[in-house]
């Protein structure tokens, strides 16, 4: 017994000492590019370059991001997508819930290691920034994965929508605003594959490809196939699943699909492959958009490069299905978290989105920095503000977030710091009964960005095993911008005794003049206190106001009184006067010219 | 209700139908009362009183036919090409039919004062004939005189009449006229055969004030209206097609030009409210501009009946007393200088006749 567990100190520490660390050095500016050959316009870059550079290490590395902000007129933040980031809470990184924006001409250090093997991507988590170009993939290798071995190839391929005009205008100008009072999306301009369009894939026959592809759009659901050729899909979001045969998958914004893709005996031609919008979650379709976007298997360079032929339909790989290979039986709730989703107007005019009637509205200190300075009354959900939605959570629990969507749209909803169960998810239109559930699979599928159907419902079921403040939204970037979002802290005590912040994060909030300590109203004296917190605008007023009823009231006078002018007028004598004679007939009438006096 | 019955049409024919009625029965009065040999001769009476029907029913045929092609014409070509349904169509024409109604409206009261003027503007007539009747067409008038004049006010009343309702009422659609045509001229004519008939001045007075109070409630409701479709129309503008999909709700209006909102009773779409709507000008959502608008009309309209009531007591309107006078002394001087020329050209004219005369009578002799 004690030369086993000698053995496996040893064979930690041996994997402890393998463990590299990966350094990247991220300078991020403003960089020209035009990926769809129509529009140039400014992104987002690193060092010079868009698009912006992947960032690969192997599992159990330790990864040091050293951030820059030289964009010199915005903020910015980076969130690594997926990534536990369990005992560094500090570096998941959406502003005001791990920490402050970082502003132009300061700097921020990303420090962590990746327990986790498989595909993620980075992305800005500062507003709705990331669309202008500040997103990568983030690959994390494992020689001991469960398909390793099994392909040849290990390569990714990134689906986007992509916007010509910059998304903080849009968001300002065209979409929060109260002449947008549906809240209509802004339509995206072009569709692009690895940020760019008619891409060579460069294939060799009877070679099998592990293809990571990731959705870094903003707002559109695609469709990617390949033609003439059906794949397995081996890992979705982090979690590797049983081999699942398909011929196309449906991705949403922010999740991740691998397959294992084999090619074909010849190299006779080339094969089209596709991502097709979901035009489902476009508001409207603009005439002369083209909502694909074409590359291919090239076989041989050349041989044609087909048009890719017409579908009838898209016939996906629902995910629902998948059973991830190290599978577990749905774990038994202990906790349950209600939500509904709406989106609704606000006195401003303008539409909002909502869980239980609460639009997100962000505190004035990050959340994570209120756990830190608020010793036991961490625990309590009022110090971390009215509009913030936030849920305290236990350690080493099970949540169950129950998810109901009233809206007409499809969501896609990510947890930060889990992967989460999916126990079911509804069709179209059918609100959550405990009592009569819907299928409920053995091995519930897991992943960390999961679709909601129109007017349907969602049940995930996540364990607590990672104290820190974790993000939930939707990762449609407009409607996080609404405020469709919460805020669960989970295990507050246990952050407080295990994780430090970084100098340089408290260093961005000093230098961006953010508060870092206290409740969401920055108040470090009594955290019961809110008074200063931003709160979301009023709602509209629901019939007469007082304004209404006075106006209504002085109208009606008015015209009680207009009236009885008018019948003093009618009922006034009148004589015809001399000088009205003339008036009439120009001249005054002479006593002999009136016939009625004959 | 209100698509087959547009109020501000009813009006306009009452009141363009009232003004005729009173001419042909100051007319009727005269003849009655001797005017041209009536009262010796029971033939020219009855002459005379067929005259004043006949000249009436050619110019109400004349107006039928030109009012029916006017709206024919304005209906088949006219929406089309405007698109009358656009918001800025509906506020431009309801401001317009709202000056309309209220120039015409007070006139109403005024029934006394419109007799008076015809009996003065007749006998003159009737006067002038003696002195001059040189050309064919002043003979033709002379000798049918109580014809031509009935002819020539219908004729006259009907075209302002078509006028007035074409300002007013084109926004609605076709089927909204007939109804309300029919009811303005019996009103009308109802009202002229009392005041023929003597009836009591002062009930006639009442029901006259009634429905004028009634018209200016209309038109107070028009002209908020047309500022409602203003705003609305520039509202649409800012937040292009979606306005429609909101119906009632939020975003179907501004909310920074709100005054109140309530998510039904919708004056355009919703049955009674639209009687509402029609009568009153509510709007389920109004504007700063719709209520200050009503208000101010309202105001408006009391200052001008303070105005009127000044003007018929003192001769003039206030602080203008001077200047009203100058202008009353510069007209009589005009016309009575006209007069002076006219009179030097007859005597000019009959001093040859009489000369012509004179040497005829010494050729033959």
């Amino acid at each position: 017994m004690r030369a086993f567990s000698r053995l496996v100190a040893l064979a930690a520490v041996a994997t402890a000492t393998l463990a590299a660390t990966v350094q990247y050095d991220f300078s991020v500016e403003w960089v020209q590019a035009n990926p769809d050959g129509d529009y140039e316009r400014t992104f987002i870059g690193i060092n010079g370059q868009w698009p912006p550079p992947p960032i690969e290490c192997n599992i159990y590395d330790r990864v040091i991001v050293n951030v820059t902000n030289n964009l010199g007129n915005e903020s910015t933040a980076v969130h690594f997508h997926g990534l536990f980031m369990n005992g560094t809470n500090a570096m998941d990184g959406p502003v005001f819930v791990t920490q402050c924006p970082v502003p132009a001409g300061n700097s921020i250090i990303y420090n962590f290691t990746v327990d986790q093997p498989g595909t993620y991507w980075y992305h800005s988590h500062f507003g709705a920034q990331y669309p202008d170009g500040f997103r990568a993939p983030f690959i994390v290798y494992d020689p001991d994965e469960p398909y390793a071995g099994q392909y040849d190839v290990d390569t990714y391929l990134t689906v986007s929508d992509y916007y010509h005009t910059s998304i903080p205008w849009l968001m300002a100008n065209q979409f929060l605003t109260l002449t947008n009072p549906t809240g209509s999306e802004p339509i995206p301009d072009a569709a692009l594959f690895n940020d760019s369009q008619n891409i060579n894939f460069q294939v060799e026959p009877n070679k099998t490809y592990k293809i990571r592809l990731i959705n870094m759009g903003a707002l559109v659901s695609q469709y990617v196939w390949f033609e003439d050729h059906d794949f397995q899909i081996i890992e979705v979001d982090g979690v590797y699943v049983e081999p699942a045969e398909a011929s196309m998958i449906y991705i949403t914004v922010a999740q991740r699909y691998t397959i294992l893709l084999t090619t074909k005996n010849s190299t006779d031609r080339n094969y089209p492959m596709i991502a097709s919008f979901d035009t489902d979650m476009l508001d409207h379709v603009p005439p002369g958009l083209v909502w694909n976007v074409t590359g291919w298997l090239t076989y041989n360079n050349s041989a044609d490069f087909p048009q890719p032929a017409l579908i009838d339909e898209y016939n996906f790989y629902d995910d629902f299905s998948l059973v991830p290979v190290e599978n577990e039986a749905p774990y038994e709730p202990d906790y349950q978290v209600s939500v509904d989703v709406q989106m609704m107007n606000l006195g401003n005019g303008v539409n909002y989105a909502f869980f239980n009637n609460i639009t997100y509205v962000a505190p004035n200190v990050p959340a994570l920095y209120t756990v830190m300075s608020s010793g036991n009354l961490s625990t309590d959900a009022t110090i971390y503000g009215t509009n913030t939605h936030t849920y305290v959570l236990g350690y080493q629990e099970v949540v169950e977030i129950v998810l109901n969507n009233f809206d007409t749209g499809k969501h896609p909803f990510h947890l930060h710091g889990h992967t989460f169960q999916v126990i079911e998810r509804s069709d179209d239109n059918m609100v959550y009964d405990p009592s009569n559930p819907g299928t409920i699979n053995e091995y519930p599928m897991r992943r960390d960005t999961v679709y909601v159907r129109p007017g349907g419902y969602m049940v995930l079921r996540f364990k607590t095993d990672n104290p820190g403040v974790w993000f939930f939204h939707c990762h449609i970037e407009w409607h996080l911008s609404q405020g469709l979002a919460l805020v669960l802290v989970e295990a507050p005590l246990e952050i407080q005794s295990r994780q430090v912040i970084p100098d340089d994060h408290y260093a961005a909030c000093k230098a961006g003049g953010y508060a870092y300590e206290g409740n969401a109203a920055g108040n470090t004296v009594n955290l019961f206190d809110l008074s200063g917190e931003k709160l979301q605008p009023d709602p509209l007023p629901a019939g007469f106001t007082a304004r209404g009823i006075v106006a209504l009231v002085f109208s009606c006078i008015s015209a009680f009184a207009g009236m009885g002018f008018i019948a003093w007028y009618g009922l006034s004598e009148i004589k015809t006067t001399s000088p009205e004679v003339v008036d009439i007939v120009g001249e005054p009438l002479d006593n002999g010219d009136d016939d009625e006096s004959k | 209700m209100v698509q087959i019955f547009d109020v501000s049409v009813f009006f306009i024919v009452f009141r363009e139908s009232l003004e005729a009625a009173v001419v042909i029965s100051v007319l009727l009065a005269f003849i009655k009362q001797g005017v041209g040999r009536s009262a010796e001769d029971p033939t020219v009476y009855k002459q005379l009183v067929r005259h004043v029907w006949v000249g009436a029913a050619i110019g109400f045929a004349i107006c039928l036919i030109i009012g029916g092609a006017f709206v024919g014409t304005w209906y088949t070509l006219g929406t089309n090409a405007w698109g009358a349904s656009e918001d800025i169509w509906e506020g431009v024409l309801s401001i317009v039919a709202t000056i309309i109604i209220s120039v015409v409206g007070l006139a109403m009261l005024r029934l006394n004062k419109m007799k008076e003027k015809w009996r003065i503007k007749i006998s003159k007539a009737l006067a002038d004939k003696d002195v001059r009747g040189k050309n064919w067409f002043r003979r033709f008038t002379r000798k049918y005189a109580m014809g031509f004049l009935p002819f020539i006010t219908i004729l006259r009343e009907g075209i302002e009449a078509i006028v007035f309702v074409g300002g007013v009422a084109l926004s609605s659609p076709a089927r909204a006229f007939p109804l309300p045509v029919v009811c303005g001229l019996a009103a009308g004519g109802g009202i002229g055969y009392l005041l023929y008939k003597g009836g009591d001045y002062m009930k006639i007075q009442y029901f006259l004030i009634v429905a004028t109070c009634f018209l200016y409630l209309v038109a107070a409701g028009l002209f908020s209206k047309g500022v409602w479709f203003l705003e609305n129309f520039v509202w649409s503008n800012a937040v292009g097609g979606d306005v429609a999909e909101t119906g009632d709700g939020p975003g179907s209006y501004d909310v920074r030009l709100n005054v109140w909102h309530v998510n039904c009773c919708n004056g355009q779409t919703s049955g009674g409210w639209m009687i509402f709507n029609a009568i009153f000008g509510w709007q389920n959502s109004a504007t700063y501009g719709s209520v200050i608008s009503y208000n101010a009309y309202w105001i408006g309209l009391m200052v001008s009946v303070v105005l009127m009531l000044f003007k018929e007591k003192h001769g003039h309107f206030p602080l203008l007393k001077s200047w009203t006078e100058k202008r009353r002394a510069a007209k009589l001087a005009r016309r009575q200088k006209k007069r002076l020329e006219e009179a030097e050209k007859e005597s000019a004219q009959s001093h040859d006749t009489d000369s012509e005369t004179k040497e005829v009578r010494v050729s033959v002799v």
